[in-house]
């Protein structure tokens, strides 16, 4: 179950693994080492490669098979057995308004507390394999070593934990003969393969070969990861609540004693409300600051400048929000709200939070984006097209507002898009600036809520896998990365095909 | 081209005299200009108001009020059998060390000659709930110190706090039942003995959160541990991963469509919010892989695989940087394409990848919102990890992750710390930026 | 090429813009030194010589394009219609319109072709209305010798059209503002044989109305379409006079040795 928490601090069978295959292989290099130079009669000259490359070879060997072969195990072990107990589990253990799924993480916590209380020596390992949930409380003991478990301990569900961990033990044993086996045989074969005409340096070129392909694939890993992580709950969270609710519904309403309104809608309209207004901040100040850095600005202002502006985008997100929740937020107030002591005598404003409030400092943020984007964009113009327009008596601003900008549009469009993506996906500054009241309204002045504030609070906390109210994240989750998924290819496509032109 | 003659050359003014038409033109043109420079003017104009509100609000955090006392540990309270058991002096618990305190304050004030017109237990309300702790602390670390009289540096609470810091104001308090105008003009007598002070507040910077009863105790140093083992997984993990997966792109991988998909893949991924990379952690490392919650290791893997991207674009792009005659000038004494790559190109390299490392890190750094999905949030770890392994595993919070946890606590003595915590994030950031800037200027070679 | 050049009836025409003393410094680098020339209106006068002579800096001094460069600065002075050019009263934007530009590549802007040709005389006020400024753009076209081919598709981007084509664009886009001038640098540098010859063609219709000033790397090119040429070298102007008597008869030993292939 833990078996690779439990490796990481030692002790446990994968650990010790680690441990012990990473012995053999260093074991491996410098017999392989040697191996190779008695068998070139102790003159480097007489091998092939260079000796190392002899050595390496059986590190190599060694290794990477066997640490493959357990990473892939302590992967696919933990699903095997789930799956396995799960069908287990029988119907009349499932209580009313519960599912298999809630029983399922049940009998984990269970199994895994019998493992914890074992190992406190609570219990010895014997009689931890044959309790009787009728004769002891379980539920007690455990938590006394500080493990809580939702309810008292049933005979069915004790049975699927009992089942868990022994299946669990047989899978470690299995994983540790195995990995032995494999090291154990790949050593001996790289020992044997070292000698003076072995071609080392070329199978070592390939095995780093290999290993740099799987470094460039684990971008495609993280992506499929994050599909497919996402994907399953989402497909789990539409098994528990309808589809047409979720995107056609509207209203937001989580309620975690179940029959909750879980519609999109809403918030999908706070978060394009504050994107569309951080934009409208964003979009104008940055365009023009890129317009006058890379077209009128001298060589002084324009290193004092860029860099500075730059700071903005290096600012973490959390100060935006803090920015946003204590600063911007007040001052909105101290002008919208307060009745006669505001600033324009009007009460629209109530608390801090708003579309305003996020959408504002979310802008500011996004200004060093869009500036930078489009520095560089305009500055891919070439200098012909402006001389062109020069050399026929235009102003610099004519020839910005009529050839530059014409020319540079896609691009610019592209850096709108990426620029919107950002603020679509933005979390932190609408969690603390935005507020969390769902609702669909045209005011700015009031607080709504946005996808990622609403992933943080479904996720934060307690956590149900089973519940739609959790599992909904997921399905919000995926949206969003849809959604900025497809900004984000247009977006990079746009400016691509713009750069080309002009390359 | 026949009609070309034909037509009447248009008549051009004199030129020492702009036209109306140019004139309006070049009024056009200031203005235009004008827009640019208003624009910068806004950008920079908000970040001086960002920069100002931080240091302005956040200074603070790093001076408290301190009050010196002189407490009798009276051994009839602390240790009644008089043997300096340990175990048996344990037993006393912060409520028996309480009298002690009051016992001090009136001691005190009957010394100073001040006129004691509020209860022992009003006195004593003005130093932090965590001051029995903190004295109780004491004396089992040092048990033959009872029965004698020692002075103690004891945190004020944060309504006095506030109170010197002009955070807190007769006024404010109305309602408040924490502290009382009389405390405060008690405070004021304080003061003026030279009891009470503001000193700085190492504690901040090296402590670890407190409960939200006693934010005049709370402290960065937890965190800032939790944050450093996270930067250490990342770099462990992301910097060969990401050198690795560049090299084969840039100088192997041949031009095919997997290869395409591998780029467009990781632009992509760059732009992926950070959120769904905390759900992909959630999904994958605690609910499928079973890893500890709030671990800085989980952390570390997920802001791993956000900042791979950003480390990957930027060092192919000092791989692409290194001119192709250095790995022609290798090739050409025999050496295989693998040891062109790694005994010339990727040294050249080096600065640029290290650069590029540098700014990786230091947005992960900032990062907080798959934090919180991965259950890093405030208040987890009250004492420093004591290993490595307890330093990966244990649950612990990060800066960004604590100073959200504060700014949610609603509470002004909060708010200040948590921007107490960002001037200490940023300054974090700031020195790696300047690192980055520094070997970018060094080391990196124009070809 | 005798024969060619016998035919050439060189008549003396008004004097159109004469430069004194003029010095041009990029930086540190004196890049024109001194320089005196009188060119005449109606007039193709080429400037040849070696790359880097300075020919195209000194062409770019005309109409005041070297202002948009933060280096250089320009002494002396270069009159217009007997006005100094470089008056602190005088308005490059206004002078440029009178001294139009084509350039070495060409350049259209990334707009229909009607909208290129459109250009200078919208952002110059000189169309009344729709109709005339349709006039003013069919006969820029038909002056740039491109009309017939871009009639039918004058909403067609000029970027799609072939280089040749473009090039024509350009100088109909830089007639359509009705300069007085007309400054060309290696108009057909980037073109081949044959669209060379058509825009050499061109030139010589422009003469009709315009001043033309060409720089050209190419004598023959050169000798091909100018009746007066100054040949730069290293940023001095060594030589100028009419076309024939400079290349069959020059006077300065360097002028001589670029001409014979000697120096290039």
């Amino acid at each position: 179950m833990s078996e690779l928490f439990n490796g990481l601090i030692g002790g446990s069978a994968a650990g010790l693994m680690v441990i012990v295959v990473l012995g053999l292989s260093a074991l491996g290099f410098y017999m392989a080492r040697s191996r190779a130079m008695a068998s070139g009669g102790g003159d480097r000259r007489n091998l092939h490669s260079l000796p190392n490359y002899y050595g390496w070879n059986a590190a190599m060997l060694t290794a990477v098979p066997a640490l493959g072969v357990l990473v892939i195990w302590l992967l696919a072990q933990p699903m095997m057995i789930d799956s396995a107990v799960f069908k287990t589990i029988p119907d009349s253990a499932i209580a009313e308004g519960s599912s298999r799924g809630l029983v399922m993480s049940d009998v984990r916590r269970l199994a895994d507390g019998l493992d914890v209380i074992v190992e406190r020596g609570v219990m010895d390992a014997e009689s931890a394999a044959t309790l009787d949930a009728n004769t002891t409380d379980l539920r007690a003991t455990l938590a006394a070593e500080g493990v809580a478990l939702g309810s008292a301990v049933e005979q069915p569900v004790l049975d699927a934990a009992q089942m868990y961990r022994t299946q669990s033990s047989t899978g470690r044993f299995w994983m540790t003969v195995l990995v032995s086996a494999i090291a154990l045989l790949a050593f001996v074969v790289s020992l044997r393969l070292a000698t003076a005409d072995f071609r080392a340096r070329n199978v070592v070129e390939k095995g780093i070969l290999a290993l740099l392909i799987l470094s460039a694939s684990i971008a495609i890993l993280t992506t499929v990861g994050i599909v497919l992580s996402m994907l399953f709950e989402s497909i789990n969270f539409f098994r528990l609540h309808s589809w047409t609710d979720f995107f056609f519904g509207s209203t937001w309403a989580p309620n975690f004693r179940g029959d909750s309104d879980l519609s999109i809608l809403p918030l999908l309209w706070g978060t394009l409300y504050i994107s569309i207004i951080a934009l409208l901040v964003a979009v104008p100040i940055g365009l023009f600051s890129a317009i006058y850095l890379s077209e009128y600005a001298g060589p002084k202002v324009r290193s004092a400048a860029k860099p500075l502006l730059e700071i903005l985008a290096g600012i973490p997100t959390i100060v935006y929000g803090l920015f946003a929740l204590l600063t911007v937020g007040p001052a909105l107030v101290n002008i919208f709200g307060r009745g006669e002591q505001g600033l324009l005598g009007v009460e629209w404003m109530s608390g801090a939070t708003s579309v305003l409030t996020a959408g504002l400092v979310m802008g500011i943020m996004l200004i060093p984006f869009v500036s930078s984007l489009s520095d560089d964009i305009i500055n891919a113009v070439p200098q012909a097209m402006r001389d062109g327009s020069l050399g026929l008596g235009a102003t610099h601003s004519e020839t910005i507002r009529q050839v530059v900008i014409p020319a540079a549009l896609p691009g610019i469009v592209g850096a709108i898009l990426l620029a919107a993506s950002r603020a679509i996906g933005e979390t932190m500054i609408v969690v603390l600036g935005a507020g969390a009241i769902a609702k669909i309204s045209a005011n700015p002045l009031e607080a709504m809520t946005t996808i990622t504030t609403r992933i943080v609070s479904q996720l934060t906390g307690d956590t149900n896998f089973a519940s739609p109210e959790t599992l909904v994240a997921f399905a919000l989750g995926l949206t969003l990365f849809v959604l900025t998924l497809g900004l984000n290819v247009i977006a990079l496509y746009i400016v691509r095909k713009y750069r080309e032109q002009y390359d | 081209m026949t009609d070309m003659t034909s037509d009447t050359p248009h008549v051009h003014g004199t030129l020492l005299q702009a036209d109306a038409r140019t004139r309006k033109r070049n009024a056009a043109e200031t203005r235009f200009k004008f827009y640019g420079i208003l624009a910068i003017a806004v950008g920079l104009l908000m970040l001086v108001i960002l920069l100002f509100n931080i240091v302005s609000r956040g200074t603070g955090a790093f001076t408290q009020t301190f009050v010196t006392l002189d407490v009798a540990l009276v051994e009839d309270k602390l240790d009644k059998s008089g043997n300096r058991n340990i175990e048996e002096m344990k037993k006393v618990s912060t409520f028996g060390y309480a009298p002690l305190l009051k016992a001090a304050m009136t001691d005190m004030v009957e010394k100073t000659g001040m006129e004691g017109q509020i209860s022992a237990a009003d006195m004593a309300g003005i130093l932090s709930k965590g001051a029995p702790a903190q004295l109780r602390d004491y004396v089992l670390a040092n048990p033959d110190k009872v029965g004698q009289q020692v002075s103690f540096n004891f945190l004020a609470s944060s309504r006095v706090d506030g109170y010197m810091k002009g955070r807190v104001s007769r006024e404010s308090i109305a309602n408040d039942k924490s502290i009382s105008a009389e405390q405060l003009d008690f405070v004021d007598k304080l003061i003026e003995q030279g009891i009470l002070k503001k000193k700085f507040n190492l504690s901040f910077i090296t402590g670890a959160d407190a409960s939200d009863a006693r934010p005049e105790a709370a402290g960065m140093g937890v965190a800032m541990l939790g944050s450093f083992f996270m930067m250490l997984v990342v770099l462990v993990l992301a910097l060969p991963i990401g050198v690795a997966a560049s090299i084969y792109l840039e100088e192997f991988a041949p031009k095919n469509w997997i290869t395409d998909i591998i780029e467009v893949n990781i632009s992509n991924l760059a732009a992926v919010p950070s959120i769904v990379f905390g759900i992909l952690g959630l999904a994958v490392f605690i609910n499928y892989m079973h890893l500890p919650t709030s671990a800085p290791l989980v952390g570390g893997l997920v802001l791993t695989l956000m900042t791979l991207p950003t480390i990957i674009i930027s060092t192919r792009a000092s791989l692409k940087a290194v001119p192709p005659s250095i790995r022609d000038a290798a090739l050409g004494v025999g050496a295989s394409k693998m040891q062109s790559v790694f005994h010339h190109v990727l040294p050249l390299a080096a600065p640029g990848i290290l650069t590029g490392t540098i700014i990786g890190l230091a947005q992960a750094l900032g990062e907080t919102a798959p934090l919180l999905l991965i259950g890093m949030v405030g208040f987890i770890a009250s004492n420093p990890p004591d290993g490595i392994a307890s330093g990966l595993l244990a649950p612990n919070s990060a800066m960004p992750a604590q100073i959200y946890e504060w700014a949610k606590r609603a509470d002004p003595a909060f708010y200040e710390r948590a921007w107490g915590g960002i001037i200490i994030l940023l300054v974090f950031l700031l020195a790696m930026n300047t690192i980055a800037v520094i070997l970018r200027r060094r080391f990196e070679r124009r070809w | 090429m005798k024969d060619l050049m016998a035919e050439r009836t060189v008549d003396t025409q008004k004097l159109k813009i004469s430069a004194r003393n003029v010095q041009v410094y990029y930086g540190d680098t004196h890049a024109i030194k001194d320089v005196n020339v009188d060119i005449e209106d109606k007039t193709v006068t080429a400037f040849i010589g070696p790359s880097g002579c300075g020919k195209s800096t000194f062409l770019r001094c005309i109409n005041r394009m070297n202002d948009t460069i933060d280096v250089c600065r320009v002494q002396g002075d270069i009159m217009i219609d007997g006005e100094d050019i470089y008056d602190k009263r005088v308005d490059p934007v206004q002078l440029r319109a009178k001294v139009g530009m084509v350039f070495q590549k060409p350049n259209p802007f990334p707009k229909s072709i009607y909208d290129n040709v459109a250009y200078g005389p919208r952002i110059h006020g000189l169309a009344k209305n729709k109709a005339d400024l349709d006039d003013i753009v069919e006969r820029a076209l038909r002056r740039g010798a491109i009309w017939n081919e871009v009639k039918d598709r004058l909403d067609a981007p000029g970027t799609g059209l072939s280089g040749g084509q473009q090039q024509r664009l350009c100088i109909a886009r830089a007639v359509a503002t009705e300069p007085e001038v007309l400054l060309m640098d290696e108009p057909c540098s980037a073109l081949d044989p044959i669209a060379t010859a058509q825009v050499e063609e061109l030139i010589d219709e422009l003469r009709q109305n315009y001043s033309v000033v060409i720089v050209t790397h190419s004598m023959q090119q050169a000798a091909r379409v100018s009746q007066k040429t100054a040949f730069f070298h290293l940023g001095n102007l060594v030589e100028y006079g009419e076309t024939g008597t400079i290349f069959t008869n020059p006077t300065d030993p360097r002028t001589e040795s670029y001409i014979t292939g000697r120096i290039g």
